[in-house]
């Protein structure tokens, strides 16, 4: 069986005059499920985005340790503040799981129905009336194809251009017919979403009426990444391990000098060294034919976590830069962590998180897992 | 004539230690002397407590500084073999 990948993309528009969106979004992943969580709070602004991130953040939090939908929407319409002037506490829920096998469940309460996009043809995600907690809901449930895209959007996108340059809005039509010219096997599902956002800003004149957010997700084979740090403990298991590392699928990278050697030794083939220093701080890469990456270990996974965290850009050559961009291309990274310790790195006189390389390493899987992506550590 | 082929190592340890300054050495040398030398980076040289480390003609030297690094070029290009060797 094809595991496969949900890759979410996220685009926003906020109202003309308001700083926050009213739309809020929670993307939640499980070793085997993508869950998302899209809520449309009532009105606009901070007390909208209040309603739709406690909508999000319950729901979310909820399904992500098994609890039933039934129970979550109870929760979530128990929970939430009142509208002074409406005496209504209310916001919109629409929520989409896909498994790993391609299972997709969509829950839609109050909010426009769901895109589904094979190939050049767009209908709407197949759904069920049902009474949920007093609430009527419409779920449904589809087994999806590779390149397969859902497209959920809240109102706002609906009503784009709605009495100004378009009578009644763009309608669910009309975004319809957008979505069926993209090609499928080629955008991604950020470019599809912004390119949604574009047209709904276009429609709007560049003065939204309302928050609009589109969530696509395309259903993709995943792109893997394994990374090899540290020679095992037992120096008998050298041949064992870089051998389990050249089977994975996708992309490899080795992050240590003596890593490198290691596998330079076992496979046979010459690991040279680039001497261009892009970044002081940050050890030169090297070179092994059949691994993508080959870099220094402690300082460079400590820069990479550095270089993750940042909010700013950053398009450095460094090894550091180079090790974050492809962890950030990948979905599913398996980190092989060496459990030696180098002696020579308790000196005294080194930053003190050289010494201490499971800190990193786990301060790495915090920063991934917050990315999105599926991270596991193995230590070998 | 054969190039003198000097590995400097950039692992950590020796990163740490100065391998760069020792690298920047090498470039800011006599140019003239540059085409007799072949240049490399190594991963590891296996005294990383002693480091920075660099092995020339297959001979490793440890705690290396810049101005040690190029006396010993120097020396090996010179063929002054006995001053580093002192009797």
């Amino acid at each position: 069986m094809v595991l496969l990948h949900a890759e979410v993309g996220l685009s926003q528009l906020s109202k003309t005059g308001e700083e926050l969106c009213g739309d809020n979004v929670e993307v939640v992943r499980t070793p085997t499920d993508t869950i998302i969580v899209i809520s449309d709070g009532l009105g606009s602004g901070v007390k909208a985005n209040i309603l739709a991130t406690l909508t999000t953040k319950i729901a979310a939090s909820m399904l992500k340790r098994g609890i039933p939908l039934e129970d979550v929407v109870d929760t979530i319409t128990a929970t939430l503040p009142v509208c002074k002037q409406r005496k209504i506490a209310y916001s919109t829920l629409h929520i989409i799981k896909i498994t790993s096998d391609g299972l997709a469940t969509v829950v839609e309460f109050d909010c426009p129905s769901t895109f589904l996009k094979r190939s050049n043809h767009v209908i709407v995600f197949p759904t069920m009336e049902k009474v949920v907690g007093g609430k009527v809901i419409r779920e449904g449930q589809l087994v999806l194809q590779e390149d397969d895209i859902i497209v959920a959007v809240s109102d706002g996108v609906i009503h784009a251009g709605i009495g100004g340059l378009l009578k009644l809005g763009w309608g669910w039509q009309g975004i319809a017919q957008q979505l069926a010219g993209e090609t499928a096997k080629i955008i991604d599902a950020e470019s599809l979403s912004k390119q949604v956002i574009r047209c709904c800003q276009g429609y709007y004149l560049d003065k939204a009426g309302d928050d609009s957010t589109v969530v696509s997700v395309k259903i993709r084979r995943p792109l893997h990444l394994t990374i090899l740090t540290g020679p095992p403990a037992d120096r008998s298991y050298d041949q064992k391990v870089v051998r389990r590392f050249l089977h994975q699928p996708g992309k490899k990278a080795i992050a240590g000098g003596t890593t490198a050697n290691i596998v330079s030794r076992v496979t046979n083939r010459p690991l040279t060294v680039n001497l261009d220093y892009h970044d002081p701080d940050i050890p030169p890469t090297g070179r092994i034919e059949g691994i993508d990456l080959v870099t220094e270990g402690v300082l460079t996974l400590n820069a990479a976590v550095d270089r993750l965290r940042s909010a700013t850009m950053w398009n450095q050559q460094d090894g550091a830069s180079q090790l974050a961009r492809m962890m950030l291309e990948a979905d599913q990274i398996n980190i092989i962590a060496g459990s030696a310790v180098n002696p020579a790195h308790q000196n005294p006189n080194f930053p003190v998180q050289i010494n201490i390389k499971s800190q990193v390493l786990n301060q790495l899987l915090t920063v991934l897992k917050g990315k999105g992506k599926q991270v596991s550590i193995e230590w070998v | 004539m054969k190039s003198l082929l000097v590995e400097v190592c950039i692992g950590t340890s020796c990163h740490l230690l100065g391998a760069q300054d020792l690298l920047q050495a090498i470039e800011e040398f006599v140019p003239e002397n540059q085409a007799k030398l072949d240049i490399r980076g190594v991963t590891c040289l296996k005294t990383c407590g002693r480091g920075p480390n660099v092995r020339i003609d297959g001979q490793v030297f440890t705690n290396v500084t810049p101005d040690y690094l190029i006396a010993v070029i120097q020396s090996y290009l010179l063929q002054e073999e006995e001053l580093l060797c002192p009797k």
